[in-house]
Order: structure tokens, then sequence, then C-alpha cells
């Protein structure tokens, strides 16, 4: 008989480490969620054009066996113009775009943060920007990868 | 037997590998803007489709209503797990009725980086002219 187990050190605090954001939606805070619906419905123009009003953008997060990935929706922002740095134990992510022309021109800030996981090598982070979305690639230390114990029963 | 992993369901939470590449019939429809271009001949739409390829983004424009639709390209890698997600992967889908105010011949498209610029020129009609008094 064998007994296998596969640890996910991480895993169950990931979410919990977004930002206040995506915890007040969690919490379900009426108000944003009817403004979101009623954005999502009649799609005003709420003077940041096709980016998100309150300076935030989507992030998803992925894991295979050596990598942690985190994905954020940049529509339009150049790469020179996006910054991720590790701080604290923390993966922060800020972009900048320049919206209208002229008199009109605008700078708009975004900004998420995302609790690096413990087993990170953070020196070895990579990131890369295609079609609007950044990916973050964060390698896993050797001994954060999901073991393996087998345990033979005579 | 208790030896297997009594702290179970502390550490394990569902994990979802189907929430991956989810099949959506649905399509969402992109945040946009239409705002007159500098010399008032023409609107320039601007439409942020995030994860879209050139390829799989298609502009038509048939009997007065012009429509985007952009596909996700992207696809999660079958070894990925999601551990927290944000964003759809249901298409891109939008459609803008004109009825005829737009000169449909000189529609011009430029797609980078996620964002779909779209010139619109006003129909002659429409242009501003001046009219010489005699």
């Amino acid at each position: 008989m064998n007994i296998t187990r596969h640890t996910y050190p991480f895993a169950q605090n990931f979410g919990r480490a977004l930002s206040p954001f995506f915890a007040r939606r969690l919490a379900g805070d009426f108000e944003n969620q009817i403004e979101d619906m009623l954005d999502s419905v009649f799609n005003f123009d709420n003077g940041t054009g096709p980016f998100n009003s309150e300076g935030l953008f989507p992030v998803d997060l992925y894991e295979d066996e050596d990598n942690t990935y985190v994905r954020a929706e940049l529509p339009g922002v150049d790469r020179n113009d996006i910054s991720v740095e590790v701080a604290d134990g923390n993966l922060e992510i800020s972009a900048t775009r320049k919206t209208g022309s002229g008199d009109n021109a605008e700078t708009l800030s975004f900004k998420r943060t995302v609790l690096l996981p413990e087993n990170t090598q953070t020196d070895k982070i990579s990131a890369a920007s295609k079609n609007g979305i950044l990916t973050i690639t964060l390698p896993k230390q050797e001994a954060a990868k999901p073991h393996k114990f087998t345990i033979s029963v005579n | 037997m208790t030896l297997l992993n009594n702290t179970h369901s502390f550490t394990s939470r569902p994990r979802t590998p189907a929430a991956c590449n989810t099949e959506s019939e649905t399509t969402v429809r992109p945040r946009y803007t239409v705002a007159p271009a500098a010399d008032a001949s023409a609107w320039t739409l601007t439409v942020a489709l995030p994860g879209v390829a050139k390829t799989g983004l298609s502009v038509t424009d048939e009997a007065g209503v012009l429509t985007i639709h952009g596909e996700r390209t992207w696809k999660c890698p079958e070894t990925w797990t999601v551990l927290h997600r944000e964003s759809a992967d249901a298409s891109f889908s939008l459609a803008l009725h004109h009825d005829g105010e737009i000169d449909v011949g000189k529609i011009k498209a430029d797609f980078a980086g996620g964002i779909l610029t779209v010139t619109l020129p006003k129909a002659e009609a429409l242009k501003p002219r001046k009219i010489a008094i005699n």
C-alpha cells in the first residue's frame, strides 16, 4: 500500500493576499456591486475611457509545479510604463497610462499588490507583456515544489 | 487510518482546475469610448480588448451596425492550476448602431497592446461646411 501526499504550502493563503479591492467584493459591498452592474450594462464614459474607473485592473493567479503566475490585464499600457517591484514580501504592479491629448491630457495610475508566496525565488522573477496582458512568473524554490512521500508497507 | 493527513481539512480548499479554460457561450461587452477626432471630420472609437490577438479580432459593418468581435486567444496550459481569477474567458462583442452617419468605406482600424482604435469618418452630409453668401 502506498500513501501519497502532495503539499501546496501557500495555496490557501493566496486569495486572501489580494488587495482590499477584491476583499471588498468578497465582503459583498452592495453599493459597489450595483455600480459595477450599472457600469457593465450601460458602459458610461466615466472619464477614464476604456479603463476601470477605480484605477484597478483584474489580476489572475495560477500555479504549476515550478512557478506561480500572475496575469494582469493592462490594455493600452506601454511596457515602459509598467513597473513590477518586490518589497517586504509583496509584489507591486503599478502602471500609468496617458489619455487624451493637448489640454485634455490626463495621467491615470493603476496599482495592485499581491502577497508573494513565501517560497518565491525573488531574484528570478520575470515578466512579459503581450496583447495588453502582463504575465509575471514567480519561480518556486526547490524545497517548495510538491513533495511526494512514498511509504511502502510490507 | 489516522496517519493520512489529519490536517487535510485545513490545508486543502476546493481546487478547481476546470475553471482554467471555461467554455463560455456568453460574450462580454468591452469597455469603450467614442470621441470626436481632432478635426471634427471623424469619430474615434477606442475599445479595450485585453488578451485578444489580431487573429482573433474582427470588425464588420453591415446595415448601419458596426460590430466588433474579439476572441481571447490565450489558453491556460493544462498543467496550471487556478488559484484566483478576476478576469473572464468570455469573448468580447460590441455592436454600435450608426444609421449611415459614417462613411463606411473609409473606416480605419488599428490594434496594438490590447487596444483597438477605429477611425469612423463622418458621412459627407454630416461634415461641417461653410455656405457662401451671395
